[in-house]
């Protein structure tokens, strides 16, 4: 015989024995008393096992080491400190009919659907196989020695049979309890129950110190005893089919028979999971708690580990005692049978954050990686400042490359981007850009990018990084609706793109090998090579400072980033994070959607109206904006200027001491040696002067820098 | 008797059948209807009032929430309302002598990135602008008051910092809905179950009354304090709702002793988790995307709600899910209820409550209770009529609801 550790003392058990049966094996009950069923049904024989509080020690099997722990008793088990996740494994399987339950019930129909042909899995708890819960699909999840598996199937017939009923009398918490077949099962592993007595519904009262000694029945009679075997009658076991009303579940066997319920119970424990007395069941009644529901909410009967397994059928009879009305059971929930929550989440995914092409480049410089629309990015590469003024004054490369990206061709591709942007898109001549909003039906924004022109039936999209993935659905989900013949080739991972951006960018530009013919003027954009590497060059600025998106194939990324940062050497060149970038586009006041926009902002609202051509026969938001173009709008977003330090970005502004918006980007410009802010008014009238921080700031026009763009033109 | 049981306020029924008419018909006994009912008998001496339900009292969303009670909210007009709702939470058991087990455990909501700490660093300014005690804080300081954090974020998600609510807290969900029906009741109010409103009485233009399986109530007032079917009754009146349904599901653990104390979110990963005072693990995640009135829960929302969680609190993982569930969520387009007049006389609403209904209970009624009152709605919920969304004044405050 092989030792587990039971309560802290080593006890022997034999093969196969489950850890409850090793413990009774000992002389102990599993937990601190209660009726055994040993069959998985109740909750009177959970323990701490392994480290894992609540764990069924009837449905667990002995092995050697294995250390268990009572709950404490009268309180509930700690739930532990940090510990590390265990490696749960997860399977996928399939079948035509899955059968839950091994029994007679469960074999015949197991039996039939194979003589129909279909592949049938039979999954029994017995087998090691709990099922904790059937769920749309139909998926059932098992819970296993070696995992969790989700089983898909096409049938599921449920032959789980019936409980056996456990007694609600006083003394019923004492140890020495049997179900009758659990008295089976006990005698069969060759326990000796010692003197027992077999009872019914003749059983009025259990007497005993810790552990029954004697029961006293309906006629008066004691009868002294080590072991009482209780024979009530049982209920069906059929929660799981319960449990997902949309999926059909075919019940057979004991599982699906009619059974009467029990007397009404008169006194003594009837919920042993949270220890609820038929006392306090009366007690919610008499207070006005008369439904089911109400009864189960108002004394927490039927929630505990088995959620109602032992206590419903004494439960509906003790409401329809009380009401003439037999209730219905209350609804089954998962999980049937607890799974752990590492269990749960095994085989699981969270969304992971992609990683640029350039990633090991930023982490080889030094970058501090942040996490950003869904990306990796550098934040800075250990001074934001310097960076500032590499695009200031010199040149500078920033990765781009999470930017959304997409071509869009075919016959009627102007039409589908004249009615998806807001802006006039036909004008747009070939090797010429221009900056869009992108507008939902309400008018609101939704993303920014660029319309660039590669020919009349062909255009590149761009979209912001973190709004790429919902503005690519956002215009297949248009084309499709609309019918249009339209391609739509997404290449937002694809390709990379490299800003190179500052005074020295067109410098850099030549020793990179593009011409002065090939480099696009600003809004122009064409094709090149860019230190041997094929690019779509474009012309915009996001900086204030003369830029070059490098569009390109990622396979070219680290060779074209490396390159340029070789050439660019003699120039200065530093590389910029987001930190000197979200400070450079404050000082040219462009806004980041998102960040600067809120759920509802329209164009009027951050004074983009000169993006939005009203003229234009029909574009997605035309209405929304037509309507409320003439209504009072009082929100507003203003640049401001303050003396430095700047403050938090999500500081209030606060007019003659009222809340009236906050600050939503934020920076102390090295230029002007002052804070640069963009911020909401939300009352009129708006203010020139407001308070930030408890200090003065300023209204001011934006851009903030070079308001004429002569520096991105140059 | 044990505590919980003892505890327990009678609840004084009323015998026999609806009045033919009432001054003020609810529709919906859930926390918001009774609240309303309870406020309009205690505040204004309005006790000829019915509340009607489908099913039993708080048997919608009333009984399904996470029971978090907080006002970190991210426009000045949502704090001051949800402040004065958290207010009154704290003084609902002196006021009504009723045991809601109101526990103030603090919240914590964490930011993994420097986009999600500006926005938690802005919800803490805002809020500490308009009354409510929010700090942003940084790890050492999370960690004390949570140790059972792995701040690292399983190497995945770090923890930059986080807004501290100070007076977040929780509160029994049953608990409130009976204390508001035991006092509704208490002061004459007639409160009725298993009465389904099939239909409202119309008088031209105007809502006189509602059908039910009982025979026409008329009203002064119609009220619809419902959950989920809000569109229905709107639909009725011929009222639209910028709303979509949406189910939201969580679950529970086993019990275990109290050892977690604050109410933890996180931004990023988009949960949350409190301990219950019966020692359960609470876990809530976002609601279903795709819209729907059905109340089953999903293995992959048990699923995806685990590993967030794990990931952050690793000694989870050898807890046991005990029970999930789900309520539904009537979201508005702008994620900030809608109270008040409707544009059709004689039916007022209280809806939009997605995912933050139960914080609101108590001002919600208060307010409501004032605008039947005096037919002027009072200034905490004058913002959040109907009207705004035809005004060009949405409440946008997506951000805070928790979920998205």
């Amino acid at each position: 015989m092989s030792r587990v550790v039971y309560d802290g003392a080593p006890i022997e058990y034999a093969q196969g024995d489950s850890l409850a049966v090793a413990a009774l094996r000992s002389g102990q009950h599993p937990a601190r008393g209660g009726t055994l069923c040993l069959a998985g049904d109740c909750g009177n024989c959970v323990a701490i096992v392994d480290g894992t509080p609540w764990v069924r020690t009837c449905q667990t099997t002995a092995r050697a080491g294995t250390v268990v722990k009572r709950h404490p008793n009268g309180s509930h088990p700690s739930p532990g400190g940090p510990e590390q996740h265990a490696r749960v494994a997860v399977r996928h399987r399939s079948a035509d009919h899955v059968v839950i339950g091994s029994g007679d019930s469960g074999m015949a129909a197991a039996t039939a659907a194979r003589a129909a042909g279909d592949d049938v899995l039979v999954l029994d708890a017995g087998d090691g196989n709990e099922v904790i819960g059937v769920f749309d699909g139909p998926t059932i999840v098992v819970r296993t020695a070696d995992g969790v598996h989700q089983i898909h199937a096409h049938h599921i017939t449920l032959a789980t049979g019936a409980a056996e009923l456990h007694p609600v009398v006083p003394g019923n918490t004492l140890a020495g309890l049997y179900t009758a077949k659990a008295a089976a099962a006990v005698r069969v592993a060759g326990i000796d129950l010692g003197r027992t007595v077999t009872v019914g519904a003749e059983l009025v009262a259990i007497r005993g110190e810790g552990t029954v000694s004697s029961v006293e029945l309906a006629d008066g009679t004691t009868h002294e005893c080590d072991s009482v075997i209780i024979e009530l009658g049982s209920a069906p076991r059929d929660v799981l089919a319960r449990m997902a009303p949309m999926v059909p579940v075919t019940v057979v066997g004991p599982a699906a028979a009619a059974h009467a319920l029990p007397p009404c119970p008169k006194e003594g424990v009837l919920c042993p999971c949270g220890k609820i007395t038929v006392e306090d069941l009366d007690g919610v009644w008499a207070k006005g708690f008369q439904e089911l529901e109400l009864v189960k909410r108002s004394s927490l009967v039927g929630v505990g580990t088995c959620q109602g397994g032992m206590c419903m059928p004494h439960l509906r009879a003790f409401v329809a005692d009380r009401s003439g009305t037999i209730p219905e059971p209350f609804t089954a929930r998962p999980a049937a049978r607890q799974l752990t929550l590492g269990e749960a989440a095994a085989g699981y995914h969270i969304d992971t954050f992609r990683r640029s092409p350039l990633h090991q480049e930023h982490l080889a410089l030094g970058a501090t990686l942040d996490k950003f629309g869904g990306w990796f990015r550098p934040w800075n590469y250990g001074d934001a400042v310097a960076e500032y003024w590499a695009v200031r004054e010199a040149v500078s490369l920033g990765d781009v490359s999470t930017l959304g990206k997409m071509i869009v061709s075919g016959p009627d591709v102007v039409e589908a981007l004249e009615r998806l942007y807001p802006n006039h898109v036909h004008d747009i001549k070939v090797g010429r850009s221009r900056y869009v909003l992108i507008l939902n039906e309400r008018g609101h924004i939704l993303d920014d990018g660029m319309i660039l022109r590669d020919a009349e039936d062909r255009f590149t999209l761009t979209f912001t990084s973190g709004g790429a993935s919902t503005a690519e659905m956002w215009v297949r989900d248009w084309i499709e609706t609309w019918g249009l013949r339209v391609h739509v080739l997404d290449r937002t991972v694809s390709h990379g793109a490299i800003n190179v951006t500052g005074p020295l960018a067109a410098e850099l530009m030549r020793r990179a090998g593009v011409s002065d013919d090939d480099r696009p003027k600003f809004l122009q954009h064409r094709r090149a090579e860019v230190a041997g590497i094929p690019c779509h060059i474009m012309r915009l600025s996001f900086t204030g400072e003369t830029s070059f998106e490098l569009h390109h194939q990622i396979d070219g990324s680290v060779a074209l980033w490396s390159e340029l940062m070789e050439l660019g050497r003699p120039l200065g060149i530093k590389p910029h994070g987001l930190q000197a970038l979200f400070g450079l586009r404050t000082e040219k006041g462009h806004i980041i959607v998102g960040q600067d926009t809120e759920l509802d902002s329209s164009p009027r609202r951050v004074n983009m109206d000169w993006a939005v051509k009203l003229d234009k026969p029909w574009f997605v938001g035309r209405e929304a904006l037509l309507r409320t173009a003439t209504l009072p709008d009082e929100r507003r977003l203003f640049g401001f200027t303050m003396d430095g330090p700047a403050p938090y970005e999500g500081s209030v502004i606060r007019v003659r001491g009222e809340v009236v918006g906050h600050v939503t980007s934020s920076w102390d410009s090295p230029l002007f040696g002052k804070a640069v802010l963009m911020g909401w008014q939300k009352r009129l009238p708006h203010a020139d002067v407001v308070e930030i921080d408890g200090r003065e700031a300023h209204v001011s026009t934006v851009p903030f820098y070079d308001p004429e763009g002569a520096r991105a033109r140059n | 008797m044990n505590e919980f049981v003892e505890t327990l306020l009678d609840l004084p029924w009323q015998v026999g059948d609806p009045k033919p008419a009432y001054d003020v018909v609810i529709i919906g006994a859930g926390g918001h209807g009774l609240a309303t009912a309870y406020y309009l008998a205690t505040r204004h001496g309005i006790t000829n009032v019915c509340v009607l339900d489908a099913n039993y009292i708080g048997s919608g969303n009333s009984g399904r929430n996470t029971t978090i009670i907080r006002s970190n909210y991210g426009i000045p007009e949502s704090v001051a309302f949800y402040q004065h709702s958290l207010e009154m939470y704290q003084q609902l058991e002196a006021e009504t002598g009723s045991w809601i087990m109101h526990s103030t455990k603090g919240q914590i909501w964490l930011a993994h990135s420097v986009s999600t700490a500006r926005t938690e660093r802005t919800r803490a300014l805002m809020n500490e602008a308009c009354g409510a005690k929010t700090d942003y804080i940084g790890p050492d300081e999370i960690k004390r008051l949570c140790p059972q954090i792995d701040l690292t974020g399983g190497g995945r998600y770090p923890v930059q910092g986080a807004s501290y609510h100070h007076e977040g807290a929780t509160a029994r969900h049953d608990r409130v809905v009976w204390t508001y029906a035991q006092g509704a009741l208490r002061n004459g109010v007639h409160v009725f179950q298993h009465t389904p409103v099939t239909g409202l009485l119309k008088d031209g233009d105007r809502v006189t009354g509602v059908q039910t399986p009982k025979g026409n109530i008329s009203a002064g007032v119609v009220l619809s304090a419902v959950g989920g079917h809000v569109s229905t009754v709107a639909g009725w009146a011929g009222v639209r709702l910028p709303i979509r349904t949406h189910a939201l599901q969580a679950f529970v653990t086993n019990a275990y002793a109290q050892e977690f104390a604050p109410i933890v979110s996180s931004n990023d990963l988009v949960f949350y988790i409190s301990q219950t005072p019966r020692g359960q693990m609470l876990i809530g995640a976002e609601y279903d995307r795709q819209a729907s009135y059905r109340t089953s829960t999903s293995y992959s929302y048990l699923q995806a709600c685990s590993a967030k969680a794990t990931t952050l609190f690793p000694f989870l993982s050898k807890l046991r899910i005990l029970r999930s569930w789900a309520g539904i969520c009537d979201v508005s387009t702008d994620f900030s209820p809608i109270l008040g007049h409707t544009g059709v006389d004689g039916l007022m609403i209280s809806t939009g409550w997605g995912t933050w209904g139960f914080k609101a209970i108590p001002a919600a009624g208060e307010q409501l209770a004032e605008l039947i009152a005096t037919g002027t709605p009072p200034p905490l919920i004058a913002p959040f009529g109907l009207d705004r969304f035809s005004k060009e004044a949405a409440m946008a405050d997506p951000s805070s609801a928790g979920t998205r």
